[in-house]
């Protein structure tokens, strides 16, 4: 009980002397605001608020085809239908002049259903979306990929229970197999039905779609930019605290509290509590800023975002602590702070989305703890998923921080002799 | 206090090479020694900072290796280098480290402000360290080893680089706190200083005692005890003077 007490007198002592310096201050929180604030704006260009994202869809079939039908049934007839961040369908019925407005660039891209479409799905033969996009627009790309495998997955479920239907109907009688012109005209009708029948629920197709594909940009910029930037900071301030805690070695204080009855250990859970208390103020400032000014969406699973946020800030003074132990000069500290935080900030998708990196990107990426924490604060704030989804970051965060702080332990023990 | 045969090496180069003394209850002792010597890595084994590469202490019937907490508990150490929180008033440095030793918040207080008063600093109680003068900031350094009423002191170089006035008020304090029954190992490389306090001193040179005896002792072993100084002893066992 007396060693819990002091491991909080120490860090309510650390609290007091952060509190008393202006320049911590200016760097724990209006320094990284004002970054929330540049990029804000910055990244608006991309995709400002009040524009919706855009989802243009054609095809080279004629009236009356099985793309007709789909077509009518994704586009979005009623806008004021659609939630926040939902994209807007829009059907080009000019093949050729959507393709023209994408070289002239006056649109980002679209998908289209080839002419061979129908025959193709109810001969049973395979065919291929086109997305035809803009190479440099890699926002509307990736959405336009996305929405076309979610539609392909989609007519590929829909094709096996179509098949085993007119399997049931040959069985049954009802269609001759030699006939094929009736089989075409039932996985036809069943195709049409099935996709018809998702016009009465309006928008909650695409919805559905949105969770699968992954990949729709979110509209407010501000659910990628608080988060990302809040896992810079909250990591970037901690570690620069380590400078600090190689000061009090400094300073001789720790040789001070070595020679008291404070145990190493409760030193240790001092200096780390300190830490953390610093970076909990830190998120709730973040998160009540980005709330209210930014008006940032936390999604399905608000929890998730509290707990991947505490994680980010035990990860981040886990980090601090070993850097301290490990650092033998209060420079060796400070530079090796801004080095990690500058190299793992951009890495691990704090100044871009990680998603939208090349695949051999990200895969190094996760290396990073940053990684892991915007790819979880992504999931649920930029893609809509639910809690489960951030669990692996989650677990990743607390392995960094065990990792982190054992390091720190053992270092702390061999060199405070 | 006992101190057997102390061993420690920082890498090849040997700061303590087998220091043994023994320190009795209420004695003001006093370390002498020019730079170097190893008076302040010997201080840093007997607070439990250090481990000793060999040797043994024991501290109040306490032995280092087995219960170094409860060595802890009865020492106050006065760290060469100022020990505080610049950036905290003097009051709350003083506080802060009364808890550490173990004191309630009500006795951490109590004693935080009689120990600034005794070092004559009251009235800058709440005044920020940084803003202190060197031999201020001694004297906070002083009385926070004070926190939690120690039995066994350590001062390493309390005095060195201060003011006359800070200085005599330190004087004045150690002996005070030696009415209380406080025993005090006490480091310099001032000798006319171990000569005026300390009962008893050791001069070290190189990470060994070469002399221990009573100041009076040491110098009557040269001539007269009025005449002589402890830097004279010191040029005569070592051929240096003490100051180049
Ligand atoms: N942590 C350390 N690492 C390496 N050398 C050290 C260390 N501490 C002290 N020394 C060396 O040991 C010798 C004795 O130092 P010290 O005990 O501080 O002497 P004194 O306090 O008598 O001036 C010095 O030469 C010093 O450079
Ligand atoms: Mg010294």
């Amino acid at each position: 009980m007396k060693q819990l007490e002091r491991v909080w007198l120490i860090a309510l002592k650390d609290l007091k002397i952060f509190m008393n310096d202006r320049t911590a201050a200016f760097f724990f929180i209006i320094f990284p605001l004002m970054f929330i604030v540049l990029f804000n704006t910055v990244m608006k260009g991309i995709g400002g608020e009040d524009t919706r994202l855009e989802l243009h869809l054609a095809t080279q079939e004629a009236a009356g085809s099985l793309s007709y039908h789909i077509l009518g049934a994704m586009e979005t007839t009623d806008e004021s239908l659609l939630k926040p961040g939902d994209p807007k369908i829009v059907w080009d019925k000019d093949y050729d002049a959507a393709r023209q407005a994408v070289e002239n660039k006056k649109l980002a891209g679209f998908i289209a259903f080839p002419a061979d479409f129908t025959q193709a799905l109810s001969s049973g033969n395979s065919t291929s979306l086109e997305v035809y996009a803009d190479a440099g627009n890699i926002n509307a790309r990736a959405a336009l990929n996305g929405l076309a495998g979610a539609i392909s997955s989609q007519i590929g479920t829909n094709e096996v229970i179509i098949k085993a239907s007119v399997a049931l109907l040959i069985e049954g009688g009802v269609i001759s197999p030699t006939d094929s012109a009736g089989i075409n005209k039932a996985v036809q009708q069943m195709m049409t039905g099935y996709f018809s029948g998702a016009t009465n629920t309006g928008a909650s197709y695409i919805t559905f779609k949105t969770d699968k594909v992954g990949e729709v940009v979110a509209m407010n910029p501000s659910n990628y930019v608080v988060p990302g930037y809040l896992v810079m900071f909250v990591f970037f301030a901690s570690a620069i605290m380590a400078e600090s805690i190689v000061r009090e070695r400094k300073n001789h204080t720790l040789e001070r509290l070595l020679a008291s009855s404070v145990r190493r250990e409760a030193i240790l859970g001092g200096i780390f509590t300190g830490a953390a208390i610093r970076g909990l103020i830190q998120i709730v400032i973040f998160w009540g800023v980005g709330i209210l000014v930014f008006h940032v969406d936390m999604g399905l699973s608000p929890a998730a975002v509290i707990i991947l946020s505490i994680l980010m800030v035990i990860m981040s003074a886990a980090f601090s602590l070993m850097l301290a132990t490990l650092a033998r000069t209060q420079r060796a500290a400070g530079s090796l702070a801004v080095i990690t935080s500058l190299v793992l900030a951009p890495l691990g998708g704090c100044w871009w989305p990680l998603f939208l990196y090349p695949q051999w990107l990200q895969n190094i990426a996760k290396i990073t703890p940053h990684a892991w924490a915007t790819d979880g604060f992504n999931k649920i704030m930029v893609f809509g998923a639910d809690f489960g989804a951030a669990v692996p970051s989650m677990i990743a965060l607390l392995a960094f921080a065990l990792l982190f702080g054992l390091i720190a332990v053992w270092r702390f023990r061999t060199s405070a002799t | 206090m006992i101190a057997k045969d102390l061993h420690k090496s920082f890498g090849d180069f040997k700061a303590v090479n087998g220091v043994s003394f023994s320190i009795n209850k209420g004695e003001i002792f006093g370390l002498l020694g020019p730079n170097g010597a190893g008076k302040t890595t010997t201080i840093r084994m007997l607070s439990t900072v250090l481990a000793p590469d060999s040797g043994q202490i024991i501290i109040g019937g306490h032995s280092m290796k087995s219960e170094a907490e409860a060595i802890r508990s009865i020492i106050g150490v006065c760290p060469q280098d100022l020990a505080l929180y610049e950036d905290l008033s003097a009051i709350d440095n003083m506080i802060f480290f009364g808890r550490m030793a173990g004191l309630n918040s009500q006795d951490a207080r109590t004693q935080a402000m009689a120990n600034l008063k005794l070092m004559g600093l009251e009235e800058r109680a709440k005044g920020k360290v940084a803003k202190f003068s060197g031999g201020m900031k001694r004297r906070i350094n002083l009385a926070i080893a004070l926190m939690g009423n120690p039995q066994l002191l350590f001062l390493d170089e309390p005095t060195v680089g201060i003011d006359p006035q800070s200085r005599n008020n330190i004087y004045e304090n150690i002996l005070g706190l030696q009415k209380k029954g406080m025993t005090v190992l006490y480091t310099t490389h001032y000798m006319e200083e171990a000569d005026r306090i300390c009962q008893r001193v050791a001069i070290m040179d190189g990470g060994k005692i070469i002399a221990m005896d009573t100041p009076y002792q040491l110098k009557s072993q040269l001539g007269s005890p009025d005449k002589v100084t402890l830097e004279d002893v010191f040029l005569k066992l070592t051929g240096r003077s003490l100051r180049d």
